[in-house]
């Protein structure tokens, strides 16, 4: 990792740690459900922003294994449904400017991605991969879950969210990560790619003269350089075609980078390897949190 | 996984109401009393040297500010052939340069409740296909099905527009807000519907346990007195009661191991349908991951686009 990728990291877990997360806990009876427990849960990350989560939790003892799906490139992180929520704790955590996390910040799709680019102190991505790590934190801090152990998932920039924060903590079991967002590497700065990563090629188009800034403040979130520091096994999908989020040449360079990979190519694009890979997504998560 | 039988053995519960044209002539009637009153405004860091990009407002339903992306060829003056693209139930819409740079003008519309659409109405997600289920007058679909036709009406009262080479597409919502707009403005030349949401509500709720359908088994799990009301409301806003009311061709996609609408309901949509229709069905692919689909979007509105070329 480089020296400013390194203090950008450290800095961000240091503005964490100073900040009480002020977690906020409330059964929502209209979404739980007769095999499971829907929560809504609230909690502080950076900068003050209180930040919300979907929380499920299975009926009977625990401790349980947990899984975190990191959220997509979207303005909603809603209560998808997997039939894991039956025997493992999901936590589905928003970013600042989500829908529920948007008192402050109410993001624009497209927008976000260049949000307060040209500084490093405003650029708004930086502070959504702390926001990832306050959601981890959270949910193993949480007593009313019993989280057994957990892993993350996530897929576009929510795959490069899982990713960032199993190369921060170690006790992160297992990583599922679809076609994960190239931002702040090279490859996302081309030419001619698609949504979301379009958006950084629209804002040097029209701002040629903070091309450099848009280089350097997006640079320490790129995935390569935290990859080798991931000791979790990893479940990557990356399709051929896709431009807009995880070029081929960049997953095939992130595979290579991360100790233990299971890299699965598909003819896909953006949504990667679809249905098929969604049952060996399944397959080896239950594997690897023992849910048989 | 869905087996072509089993979509041909499925038959739904719904049905059409007595007075359900009836309902929509008089939306579509108040719709007509709300001058339109669209601005288009152009945004610089969307465009490029291909495509100039917009943001767009007009009225609909209640007065509310509907808000869309507008993208059209930088090169010509037009008239332009248009796609009008509805947006998911999640998502927000896309701004579409892919068909702009290839000559053909594309409305991307924010239905109320989206980001750049909630100022007024703002039920969320989850939420909106449970927002005002008590009747089918404050249903929260009478609006956002409003807020489409409405973007039909902005493409026909463009000078660059070709009014009679106006074509929709959408998948999931996007695709059911397809059916209902294509039967609801004839306007519509042809459409591409995949994965349509909003098909077939009492069996949808009650096959699968995925969102955004179980929103509707927990709202009647919290209020089973209500439920049946519920049901007679949906029946109003059912993808297959328009179907038959659908004039143009219409191409309906099915992705045959979807667990978010279940494949069934999607094709009794399509067998519902009466005009000219096509069937593309994606034997190991979800909801709305075929890597198929949008190529074969794609090339079949292009088609379409030049069929309908000097013909209008």
């Amino acid at each position: 990792m480089t020296t400013a990728a390194n203090r950008f990291w450290r800095e961000t877990e240091a503005v964490l740690a100073e900040l009480p997360a002020g977690v906020r806990l409330h059964r929502d009876d209209f979404y739980s459900q007769p095999d499971w427990d829907v929560f809504q849960m609230r909690y502080t990350s950076a900068d003050g922003f209180r930040l919300f989560a979907w929380l499920s939790v299975p009926h009977g003892d625990g401790p349980f294994p947990a899984v975190v799906r990191m959220p997509d490139y979207a303005s909603v992180h809603d209560i998808v449904y997997t039939p894991m929520r039956e025997r493992a704790v999901v936590m589905n955590p928003t970013f600042r400017g989500q829908r529920q996390s948007d008192q402050v910040l109410q993001a624009e799709f497209p927008g976000l991605l260049t949000e307060g680019i040209e500084n490093p102190e405003t650029y708004v991505m930086r502070r959504v991969f702390a926001d990832a790590l306050r959601g981890f934190d959270v949910l193993l801090a949480e007593e009313q879950a019993q989280v057994g152990e957990v892993a993350i998932i996530g897929t576009g920039l929510g795959g490069a969210l899982a990713l960032a924060v199993a190369a921060r903590r170690e006790s992160v079991k297992a990583v599922a990560a679809n076609t994960p967002m190239a931002l702040g590497n090279p490859a996302s700065l081309a030419p001619g790619l698609a949504y979301p990563l379009a958006e950084l090629d629209d804002y040097m188009r029209l701002y040629p003269d903070r091309k450099d800034a848009v280089k350097k403040n997006t640079a320490d979130l790129d995935p390569l350089k935290t990859a080798a520091k991931i000791t979790a096994p990893v479940l990557l999908s990356v399709g051929i075609y896709d431009t807009g989020s995880c070029p081929l040449a960049f997953g095939e360079k992130l595979a290579e980078r991360i100790p233990d990979c299971d890299l699965r190519v598909y003819h896909g694009a953006g949504e990667g390897g679809g249905h098929e890979h969604a049952q060996i997504q399944l397959s080896w998560l239950s594997d690897k949190l023992g849910l048989g | 996984m869905a087996t072509e039988q089993d979509l041909q053995d499925f038959t739904t519960q719904v049905t059409c109401p007595d007075d359900f044209d009836d309902f929509w002539a008089v939306t579509l009637e108040m719709l007509s009393a709300i001058s339109l009153k669209p601005v288009v405004s152009a945004e610089p860091l969307r465009s490029n040297d291909d495509v100039h990009v917009f943001n767009v407002t007009y009225l609909s339903l209640g007065g509310l500010e509907i808000s869309a992306w507008y993208s059209l060829p930088a090169q010509g003056n037009g008239p332009f052939p248009a796609v009008i693209n509805f947006p998911g139930y999640k998502s927000e819409p896309p701004v579409r340069r892919d068909w702009a740079k290839k000559g053909v003008a594309v409305l991307s519309v924010a239905v109320r409740g989206k980001l750049k659409s909630n100022s007024e109405f703002n039920p969320g997600y989850p939420g909106l296909l449970t927002s005002g289920l008590e009747s089918k007058e404050t249903y929260g679909y009478r609006g956002v099905i409003s807020d489409c036709v409405r973007g039909v009406d902005f493409l026909r009262s463009r000078p660059e527009i070709d009014p009679g080479r106006i074509f929709a597409c959408g998948t999931s919502q996007g695709g059911g807000l397809t059916l209902i707009t294509s039967a609801l403005r004839p306007e519509i030349k042809a459409g591409v519907s995949g994965y349509p949401f909003l098909c077939c509500y009492p069996e949808s709720m009650a096959m699968f346990r995925s969102y955004p359908y179980d929103e509707l088994a927990c709202y009647a799990r919290a209020y089973p007195d209500q439920e049946e009301q519920m049901l007679e409301t949906l029946r109003y806003f059912d993808a297959v009661n328009f179907a038959p009311r659908i004039k143009c061709p219409m191409v309906v996609g099915i992705a045959l191991e979807d667990e978010v609408c279940p494949p069934e309901t999607s094709y009794a949509a399509y067998q519902a349908l009466t005009g000219n229709k096509e069937l593309w069905l994606f034997p190991n692919s979800g909801h709305g991951n075929a890597h198929e689909y949008p190529g074969q979007e794609r090339a079949w509105l292009e088609s379409q686009i030049e069929l309908s070329a000097g013909g209008s």
